[in-house]
């Protein structure tokens, strides 16, 4: 049983941290093809840090059974996993600041994800590695925080265009 | 003897890189369909993707397996086309709500009568994207941010689900960007089920109706089970708000052509031939 919860632990770990790069992988590709470069590069350094979390994440379990589940059978608070940018909070005229509060809502998602774990699981192993994957969710969050501090604030409508979209009749 | 290599839906990925605006629905349903891939197992070789014209119908380009870019409206004829000739491969067709309601409605209607067993994802935003932001056959009513329609286009948008109905479509779902892990598992059914599949996606386009971001909050998983009768699917599809998302409609029958009329490749050719 403590195994299987491990297991599961696990597979949820992996799915969350290559969701969250994959993401920022998209968004930060996705930015640069619309010339917002700051949220690009932004996005892009997200991604490093989430290939870097992964990374980790996939070297512990790689010591373990992981139980192969579909897209579809993880079982997350909300509808994506919680450290994933939901598609309906981006904008092509986004702001670095707004980037970097999406980013925060989501670093603080998986902490809350994993403290969850560490708080409520039956197996000392998975509290264990819980607890320390939730900790490293918070100093990333940490570290936000204080990079929002030094940004200027944004103009008043950031996502009001100059030059609208629509075709002219 | 090695096992062939478990792919994952990232594999599924074209090295081509969306052109989409960020935020796009469009991206979730990409997603969707490589989670869906991988969760079935596809081959990539063994899988076409077929569209018509609009932002969506870019999506066979991003996908690593075999695509088709069609003609405006034409996906579906083709993707049924290819289905017949060839019903070894898992066919999708897919477009937005202009290329498959208007230029291709007619299309859309004999492919639910047809019943060919392929897969057909309509990305519903309910504008067209791609000539920048003109009314759709599903725009509300009073839609008026398009100087082409300053009042709204002032008719009744189609339901799409009601219209698959009456027109004889065996699987009727509706997924939504904003869940794209649900949207993967209707796919991976979609494609199971052995004959026409509909999924309506309510697909948000940021950029011309930045109102549909709030479908997030009012966009709901319908918790009951497929309907199986025709008469009760109707009475819903007229009267709900289209908004619920889930497998809705099910009810199979043979698909289109039967095992007695096996087409071959070479009949095709030599009934082509001038």
């Amino acid at each position: 049983m403590s195994k299987e919860q491990l297991g599961q632990f696990l597979a949820h770990s992996v799915e969350l941290e290559s969701e969250a790069r994959e993401r920022y992988l998209e968004l930060s590709e996705a930015m640069a093809e619309h010339n917002n470069k700051e949220v690009a590069e932004f996005f892009g350094r997200m991604a490093d840090e989430s290939r870097l979390h992964l990374e980790e994440v996939a070297e512990i379990a790689e010591q373990h059974d992981l139980p192969d589940l579909k897209a579809w059978e993880f079982n997350w608070p909300e509808e994506e996993s919680p450290e994933t940018a939901s598609y309906e909070a981006v904008h092509y005229r986004m702001t670095l600041r707004q980037a970097m509060l999406l980013a925060l809502d989501n670093e603080r998602a998986a902490e809350r994800f994993y403290r969850s774990f560490a708080d409520s699981s039956q197996d000392a192993q998975t509290r264990r590695l819980a607890a320390q994957f939730s900790a490293e969710e918070a100093s990333h969050a940490a570290h936000l925080v204080k990079w929002l501090g030094k940004l200027p604030a944004d103009p008043e409508h950031p996502l009001e265009e100059d030059d609208p979209p629509h075709m002219p009749e | 003897m090695n096992q062939p290599l478990k792919l994952k839906a990232k594999d599924y990925k074209s090295e081509v890189k969306p052109i989409w605006c960020p935020g796009c629905g469009h991206y979730s349903v990409l997603s969707a369909i490589t989670k869906a891939f991988a969760g079935l197992g596809i081959a990539r070789d063994d899988t076409v993707l077929v569209s018509g014209i609009g932002c969506s119908s870019r999506l066979p380009a991003y996908v690593d397996s075999y695509g088709f870019h069609g003609v405006h409206g034409r996906g579906l004829a083709i993707a049924q086309g290819l289905k017949v000739a060839r019903p070894d491969l898992t066919v999708l067709a897919l477009g937005g709500d202009g290329d498959g309601f208007s230029i291709g409605g007619n299309h859309f209607l004999h492919a639910c009568r047809r019943n060919v067993n392929i897969t057909y994802i309509a990305m519903d935003n309910e504008v067209y994207g791609m000539t920048k932001g003109q009314a759709s056959p599903t725009t509300p009513e009073d839609w008026d941010h398009s100087k082409l329609t300053p009042h709204g286009p002032g008719v009744r948008p189609f339901k799409p689900a009601a219209l698959a109905l009456a027109a004889g479509a065996p699987w009727i779902a509706r997924g939504y960007s904003g869940n794209p892990n649900q949207m993967a598992r209707l796919i991976a059914e979609a494609i199971e089920h052995p004959g026409f599949s509909f999924l309506h996606v309510l697909s948000q386009c940021i950029t011309f109706c930045p109102e549909q971001t709030d479908w997030k909050s009012i966009v709901s998983e319908r918790d009951e089970p497929a309907l199986s009768d025709a008469d009760v699917a109707a009475s819903l599809f007229h009267h709900e708000d289209g908004l619920q998302t889930g497998l809705l409609y099910a009810s199979p029958r043979n698909a289109w052509p039967g095992p007695q009329a096996k087409v071959q490749s070479a009949d095709i050719s030599e009934g082509f031939r001038l």
